[in-house]
């Protein structure tokens, strides 16, 4: 089932009597249950994007659609809707965990008792059951945002739009705010996510979308994405330095050895060549060069500009 | 909207049971700053000065402009602090709508400021040995003077919303409301009589002016008036904001400046 729909966005916004195009035809379906990482250099229409499709800046032209209702048109749409939002606090400092949750649940659709529930399900959800109490203002940053998750989903929404998630958090914080996101998916949300963290992308995200210039450059699942520009090429490394005559044989070979440990064979064919030149010698690892979607972000990015 | 109204009322009594001293200060301040001009007239004009019922009247207008400036507090300047502090987008996340949200705040803080507004009034009372009068009709053109005040306040909170600060320009509206609510525009006849009348609040203020310092009946003719006078500029609030909200949407500036 599609949960989030966004069908060519358009928004040309007027700066110091310039025009500036920020996003020029966005156009993205997210199934319930997929994570889908919106990645993009600074200023290239990721922050426009989302809040588009949450109803928080009109288009130009185009639509979009949460659970099929158009958030534009009709607020019920936002019922279907959670949002972390970057560059936000998401709550309030001088309310408590429990207090924010019971506020912001009814704010979205839920009255007080189904909000105070949902709420203290989520605390014990998310480990806060013991700050339930505590202003907001007094926890630590990691506990703030999971706070800002939780909020969010208070009122089981079909979406959730997570906007720089782990952005100031530290690395305990940022670990567990994975594993939340990798369950928010698999209780049945659409997640649209946007980090620059892109390992962090890679690790949750089922499919990648890569924005430039307010445009989509590339959209592929993440797999599909990293076979795509990984090479056939094999990485073995071995546990001690090389003799000069084996990195003699294996060069004669046409492999490439650098720090006289690590071998990369380009030509799969010539594996078990390698391999009986190694013998007996001992080997840390053999494994597949796969590129990283640093390197593939950075290299889209390039060849777009 | 019921829900909205109490959820609302729930934020607005912990934070006033969590910060008394806010509206401790509010309350010293307030009554303070008025005994002191009080005190400054009785001192210029004469120590014995008897103003009878104009003194009760100008506390009237005086307690009236201080519940305006509540609401307007409330609605614009927690607009302001909700956009520099960053909850301001997920108001607008809701499916209320932002309208509905800061109209059900505005009154659930009504509802616990009107506390602070008796006891500002008592006080002033007691310091200045004032007497007025409460009828139980008064709720009436009271009710005309908090439709007014919600409207202004929303057509203040349209502007905040596009501007996000209006610290600056706050005051060129609040002064000169407070001439307005302090004289009594009822009194004018003639051109100024109805020009009067198209004053924001100022047909319910002169009402609650004639039933608590001249003890006169209600007249029902400015009720209607002051009923029509408060309606309009509640309408006309909500609809600016509803503008506002348009354009800030359309310009992407929800949040921040």
């Amino acid at each position: 089932m599609i949960a989030l729909e966004a069908n060519n966005l358009r928004k040309t916004y007027c700066l110091n009597n310039q025009r500036v195009e920020a996003v020029k035809n966005v156009s993205l379906n997210i199934v319930s249950g997929e994570v889908v990482a919106f990645l993009g250099p600074n200023g290239a229409g990721k922050t426009t994007s989302i809040k588009m499709m949450a109803g928080l800046i009109k288009p130009d032209s185009g639509w979009t659609k949460i659970s099929g209702i158009n958030p534009h048109r009709n607020p019920r749409a936002l019922e279907k809707l959670g949002a972390v939002l970057e560059g936000n606090r998401n709550v309030y400092w001088r309310l408590t965990p429990q207090e924010n949750l019971e506020y912001f649940g009814v704010l979205k659709g839920l009255n007080h008792s189904q909000a105070r529930k949902s709420g203290i399900a989520l605390l014990e959800r998310f480990g806060l059951q013991n700050k339930r109490r505590t202003a907001v203002q007094q926890l630590s940053r990691g506990m703030q945002q999971k706070l800002a998750f939780a909020v969010a989903l208070v009122h089981q929404p079909k979406v959730v739009l997570l906007d720089e998630p782990t952005l100031g958090l530290d690395v305990e914080a940022t670990e567990e705010v994975k594993i939340l996101v990798r369950e928010i998916a698999a209780s049945g949300c659409a997640i649209l996510l946007t980090t620059h963290q892109l390992d962090i992308a890679e690790k949750l995200a089922d499919r990648i979308v890569i924005i430039q210039k307010g445009e989509i450059i590339t959209e592929l699942p993440t797999d599909e994405l990293i076979s795509k520009f990984s090479g056939n090429t094999y990485q073995i490394e071995m546990e001690s330095v090389l003799d000069e005559v084996r990195i003699t044989k294996l060069e004669q070979i046409g492999v490439e050895v650098e720090e006289k440990r690590i071998i990369y064979v380009n030509q799969p064919e010539l594996i078990y060549q390698v391999f009986d030149i190694m013998k007996p010698l001992q080997l840390k690892f053999v494994e597949k060069a796969e590129a990283d979607l640093t390197q593939i972000f950075l290299k889209l990015v390039k060849e777009g500009k | 909207m019921l829900e909205l109204f109490f959820a609302e009322l729930r934020c607005s009594w912990i934070q006033f049971r969590r910060y008394p001293f806010e509206s401790i200060a509010q309350i010293v301040i307030t009554s303070a700053i008025f005994y002191g001009l009080f005190l400054g007239a009785g001192y210029i004009a004469d120590s014995n000065i008897q103003l009878g019922d104009r003194l009760d009247s100008i506390i009237i207008g005086y307690v009236l402009w201080i519940l305006v400036n509540f609401v307007i507090a409330n609605i614009s300047g927690g607009l302001q602090i909700e956009a520099q502090t960053g909850t301001l987008e997920q108001l607008f996340l809701s499916r209320y709508g932002a309208v509905k949200i800061f109209l059900m705040r505005g009154l659930a803080y009504l509802t616990l400021e009107i506390i602070n507004i008796i006891i500002i009034l008592f006080i002033i009372i007691l310091l200045t040995c004032s007497r007025l009068y409460f009828p139980a009709i008064l709720v009436l053109p009271f009710i005309t003077v908090l439709l007014g005040a919600y409207g202004f306040a929303f057509i203040i909170g349209s502007i905040a919303l596009l501007l996000k600060r209006v610290q600056q320009v706050l005051p060129l509206f609040l002064f000169p409301l407070l001439f307005l609510l302090t004289i009594p525009t009822e009194t004018w006849e003639g051109t100024a009589g109805l020009f009067a009348k198209f004053i924001p609040m100022t047909p319910g203020v002169g009402l609650l002016r004639d039933l608590m310092a001249r003890r006169e009946n209600l007249n029902l003719i400015t009720l209607v008036i002051a009923f029509i006078n408060g309606i309009v500029y509640f309408a006309m609030g909500l609809f600016l904001f509803r503008v506002a909200e348009k354009e800030a949407k359309r310009r992407g500036i929800l949040s921040g400046y």
